[in-house]
């Protein structure tokens, strides 16, 4: 029994990573793949959503405080980079890092004000702070061009657009797999695991004796340092910056919506919900033409995520799929209908004169091979 | 169950992206032979911040690819437009013709509406290498980008579009011109650029700037703003606006009851739903025009025929721009004899940079930024109707001054 | 130079204000005092009603308020069906924090809808009476501010006496006090939660109308006003009407004044500012919110 279950872990182990690689391979081919740059720019913007999701599920999944303003630090990196390039002269690349540190500074007093407080509270503070920043950024215009715009030159000056969108595809997609990393380091982890009890029970883990407050707290500054890594690189791609859509609670929105519909608790579940609404808002977009449609999809999408399949769409499917198809492994009783009957007729017929196995009788436990086969 | 889940979401993960990748194969791109029309891509807000002005051009766009096409089209070939809506977002527009010039493969492309969103659609063209000539982007800072492509479509850039208002004024004897003026002036590239060019010259000539307020585009509330304006008493007041803003800062400052000796906003005048919007309180309302339909230039009068037939009234600045920008590119089209990607868009660039078209706003010719060299006029509100007061050779009307109430 | 005639405008230009923000926290307060539920689409309802008595006026030419007629009874039975089919389905232990994702929802989806119905073109019903205005020691007061104040008073006025003076309003009361007792003292908290839920959603459709007389509205206006309106409702205690309403009077006020110097966008942060420093400070508001927790 050891060496077969030992030996099925490898395999799977060896499954997964194949996947992985084919994957990858697939991935990095995508730019040669793209039949014109349009195409192309669209997966820019989809890994780039892949990117902020995961950076979000970072604090999101793992400590269950759901931020819809996460807004707030895509339009920091962006500003802080294209700030630091137009008025500092500092070169594009290590401007981002810079500006991705100072977001990282920034979130420690806001973290703190923030955590103090729990579930809802910490929703409003989250929408609160993209509100205010962006009230900011529009005022303040002699500094942050206000909604004139920021002009971010171009990192790779002399090129063409479609190498331009395929430089940074692969820049996107080395953002996250670093953004991937950290997250499964951090999975695996005490620290993740103290978060992940913070998301169960807050006051139990503090009762045990998790620092919850602090590992919160870093979850936090670490999730926004890679949300706002993003936001920097998409400044540099994009080139134009408006307060307008860089502090825009529809963009935490989606966020939060990649998240929970790939769902929270995996890997890669992120970058399947980024692929799948990146995907959508684009169909739709061509589709149907810039009508405000997909507002309501949104709209309607998130609704449904979070009445039906709060836990992400492949474990709401997999429950589905067990329900109809695989009624056992879904159900609370140990043996089937057809099993007891079984057993009773056996046992009616090795003691005669009935005994216990009457309807009355219990389910589970009478003999063990039966017992074993209805397991899982 | 994690094992499986794990493999499973990573297939998932990579399937979709071969669908995305596949899907992208359907779009294909027209070859070109030479019995194809001429494809021109266009962006414009048709709904958003600026939608009433951006369905002028693109009445203005549609006027001009008829009466082109019932002349025989351009080159021998019919032109056909393919207009997309971008929601007056900067974000929209950059998607929006990197569809139209990346994707769906366009011959040429005309401009959008709005200074804010011409910079970035300019930038799409500039690194496709296409020409760009836009009806709408007039700020000084369109022509500080290093656009090589770009050329603008009217007369003037937004900085001297009130030139002659100022010489007007300044040209007042001492005790009757205003004294104090009051400035509201949008958070945009384009209006406010026109309200500082007034301020500069009259700050110049001594006449004191008592109220100077900046909001930003999707600002409705005015009241406070209306509040300090009517609390200065200024003789003049002169907003940098768009369409909405202009007509909620009216209204609250008749609300106000803030009766100014000189009235001047920009854009919001020339616009047909203006007159209603302010309960019809227009009588004196300056405003800068670079168009107007009495002209006599040929292809004016022609053009303001065909749009009657076709729209039921007589064209204002926004459609005039749109059709001009229309004049600019047939021009070089038929000089240079190509309408397509690729080589053809730098000789077509090179041909306006070195030549004059006529069109129904005059003459235009362009620096090497792109900066057109002419300049705007002054249009009133005189009973009831909007005529032309400025300069002296064009005017149709004596400018009323001061201002009757609102 | 900030002159006492300017600041006194400012004042008046501040109560009327005030007077709506009052109505508009009261309807959230409700929601979250019944139902623990933070109901961000408050605001997309009420442009919603703006944008419903715009068009009223657009197409029969009557004056706008008469929409009020037909908007509040059909968002009391819209907010009646809110909450017994959706917020009910929520697992109750996150029931607060799902509901925010799920009225956010809906908050995008009215947007959305509005925006592919009307277009993002802004809209000003164009009364003849807009322009109008009379003067009250030195200041001017615009008639449509004024109504739309009058409005928002009379329906206060009226949600107090409900809650105050009739059997109904006490089994509201009572349910946003202690629900467990409430229904040991026999009261069908259910009913009244989706009653209470219906009153909150009409008074959206009041403040809207009142709104539709001098605002300019377009679709994603609701965002203006959702974030004051949250910070009026943290600020005055969460559950508490009249410290909603004292609130949304002291936070109006100021940020009229504060127009003054520092111009209207900056104004604006007056709200967060006051949000923040509560959530620091006291968390359970200032002005007697009993229900607040931190939950």
């Amino acid at each position: 029994m050891r060496s077969g279950s030992e030996s099925r872990r490898r395999i799977g182990t060896l499954a997964r990573l194949l996947a992985l690689a084919i994957g990858t391979a697939l991935v990095l081919s995508f730019p040669q793949v793209a039949p014109n740059p349009y195409v192309l720019s669209a997966g820019v913007v989809i890994v780039n959503y892949a990117v902020l999701a995961t950076s979000w599920n970072l604090v999101g999944g793992f400590t269950g405080y759901i931020s819809l303003g996460h807004g707030a630090y895509l339009g920091l990196g962006a500003y802080g980079t294209g700030l630091l390039v137009t008025r500092a002269d500092v070169p594009s690349f290590v401007a981002l890092v810079i500006a991705a540190a100072i977001v990282a500074v920034l979130a420690i007093p806001i973290g703190i004000a923030s955590l103090r407080v729990r579930g809802a509270s910490f929703v409003i503070v989250s929408i609160a702070l993209v509100l205010i920043l962006l009230l900011v950024f529009q005022s303040w215009a002699s500094f942050t061009g206000g909604s004139n715009g920021l002009v971010v030159p171009r990192p790779f000056p002399g090129l063409r657009r479609p190498e331009h969108h395929m430089v940074f595809f692969y820049l996107f997609c080395a953002l996250l797999a670093l953004a991937l990393l950290a997250w499964w380091i951090i999975d695996r982890s005490r620290f993740g695991l103290g978060l992940k009890a913070i998301r169960e029970d807050e006051d139990k883990a503090q009762a045990l004796g998790t620092p919850t407050f602090a590992y919160k707290l870093a979850a936090f500054v670490v999730s926004a340092t890679f949300t706002a890594l993003g936001g920097g690189m998409y400044a540099l791609w994009f080139g134009d910056l408006d307060p307008i859509f860089q502090f825009s609670i529809l963009t935490g929105a989606y966020m939060v919506l990649m998240a929970l519909l790939g769902g929270v608790r995996h890997l890669f579940g992120p970058v399947l919900g980024a692929l799948v609404v990146g995907y959508a808002l684009e169909y739709f977009k061509l589709e149907y033409g810039d009508t405000q449609l997909h507002l309501v999809a949104t709209g309607v999408l998130l609704g449904l995520v979070v009445l039906f399949m709060p836990d992400g769409v492949i474990p709401a499917v997999a429950d589905l799929y067990a329900r109809f198809f695989k009624p056992q492994a879904a159900s609370i009783r140990e043996v089937s209908t057809a099993e007891l009957l079984a057993q009773r007729a056996a046992e009616a017929g090795a003691q005669p004169g009935g005994g216990d196995g009457g309807p009355g009788g219990e389910p589970g436990g009478t003999s063990v091979p039966t017992s074993a086969e209805a397991k899982r | 169950m994690n094992v499986t889940t794990r493999a499973r979401r990573a297939m998932v993960a990579t399937a979709a992206a071969a669908a995305l990748a596949l899907s992208g194969c359907s779009a294909g791109d027209s070859g070109d032979t030479t019995d194809d029309p001429i494809v021109i891509g266009i962006s414009l807000p048709l709904t958003g911040d600026f939608s009433e002005p951006g369905k002028g051009v693109q009445r203005g766009y549609e006027a001009w690819a008829k009466i082109v096409n019932d002349k025989g089209g351009l080159l021998g070939r019919k032109v056909e437009l393919k207009i997309l809506d971008d929601q007056s977002n900067a974000d929209r527009i950059v998607a929006d013709y990197e569809q139209l010039i990346g994707k769906d493969g366009v011959d040429l492309v005309f401009g959008p509406f709005s200074t804010r969103l011409v910079i970035p659609a300019a930038r799409v063209a500039e690194e496709y290498g296409m020409l760009f000539v836009e009806p709408a982007g007039a700020a000084p800072e369109v022509f500080q980008q290093g656009f090589k492509n770009l050329f603008y479509a009217a007369p003037a850039v937004a900085d001297d579009h009130y030139n002659h208002l100022a010489e007007y004024i300044i040209g007042m004897p001492a005790d009757q011109r205003p004294q104090t003026v009051a400035y509201a002036a949008m958070d945009d590239p384009f209006a406010q650029g026109t309200a500082y060019g007034l301020k500069a010259k009259l700050e110049e000539a001594g006449i004191r700037t008592v109220v100077d307020e900046v909001y930003p585009p999707n600002t409705t509330d005015f009241s406070s703003i209306a509040a300090k304006i009517a609390a200065s008493n200024a003789d003049m007041i002169v907003g940098g606006t768009q369409y909405q803003d202009a007509v909620n800062l009216i209204v609250a400052l008749q609300q106000l009851n803030y009766q100014p000796k000189l009235a001047a906003f920009s854009t919001a005048p020339t616009n047909p739903e203006f007159a209603k919007a302010i309960g019809n309180k227009t009588e004196g309302i300056l405003a800068p025009t670079g168009y107007t339909d009495k002209a006599s230039y040929p292809s004016n009068v022609e053009f303001v025929a065909k749009y009657k037939e076709m729209f039921g009234t007589v064209p204002s600045e926004d459609e005039a721009n749109a059709y001009t920008t229309g004049q600019v590119v047939a021009a070089a089209v038929e000089a240079v004899g190509c309408a397509e990607q690729g080589e053809c868009q730098q000789k077509l660039v090179e041909w306006l940079r070195k030549n004059t078209v006529e069109t129904v706003v005059g003459p235009l010719s362009w620096d090497e930024t792109g900066r057109p060299q002419g300049a705007h006029m002054i249009q009133q509100y005189v009973d009831g109707e909007i005529q032309i007061v400025l300069p002296a050779e064009a005017k149709e009307a004596d400018l009323i001054y001061p201002k009757p109430n609102w | 130079m900030i002159s006492g005639s300017l600041l006194f405008q400012s004042l008046i230009l501040g109560v009327l204000l005030g007077g709506l923000y009052a109505l508009l926290a009261a309807g959230l307060t409700l929601y979250f005092g019944v139902m623990r539920v933070v109901m961000i689409a408050h605001s997309a309802f009420l442009i919603l009603a703006a944008y419903l008595a715009w068009y009223f006026h657009r197409q029969t030419g009557l004056d706008p308020l008469l929409s009020m007629v037909v908007t509040a009874p059909l968002f009391f039975v819209i907010g009646v069906a809110m909450q017994r089919l959706l917020i009910t389905r929520l697992r109750p232990a996150t029931r607060t924090m799902m509901s925010v994702l799920l009225t956010f929802a809906i908050a995008i989806g009215i947007e959305g809808l509005l925006g592919y119905v009307f277009t993002g073109t802004h809209r000003r019903t164009q009364l003849s009476y807009s322009g109008a205005s009379f003067e009250l020691f030195g200041a001017r007061v615009a008639v449509v501010k004024l109504i739309a104040f009058g409005l928002a008073a009379a329906a206060l006025g009226g949600l107090f006496l409900l809650l105050r003076k009739t059997t109904f309003g006490q089994a509201l009361r009572a349910t946003m006090q202690h629900k467990e007792a409430a229904e040991l003292a026999g009261i069908d908290t259910d009913r009244v939660a989706g009653y209470g839920f219906g009153i909150g959603l009409a008074t959206a459709a009041v403040g809207g109308t009142a709104m539709a007389l001098d605002v300019t509205i377009y679709p994603s206006l609701h965002w203006h006003w959702i974030g004051p309106l949250m910070a009026i409702i943290v600020v005055g205690g969460l559950g508490s009407v009249p410290g909603a309403a004292i609130a949304a009077m002291l936070l109006g006020v100021t940020q009229s004044l504060l127009q003054l110097p520092l111009g209207t966008t900056w104004a604006q942060t007056i709200f967060y500012l006051a949000l923040f420093a509560t959530l620091v400070f006291r968390p359970q508001g200032f002005f007697g919110g009993r229900l607040a927790q931190r939950f």
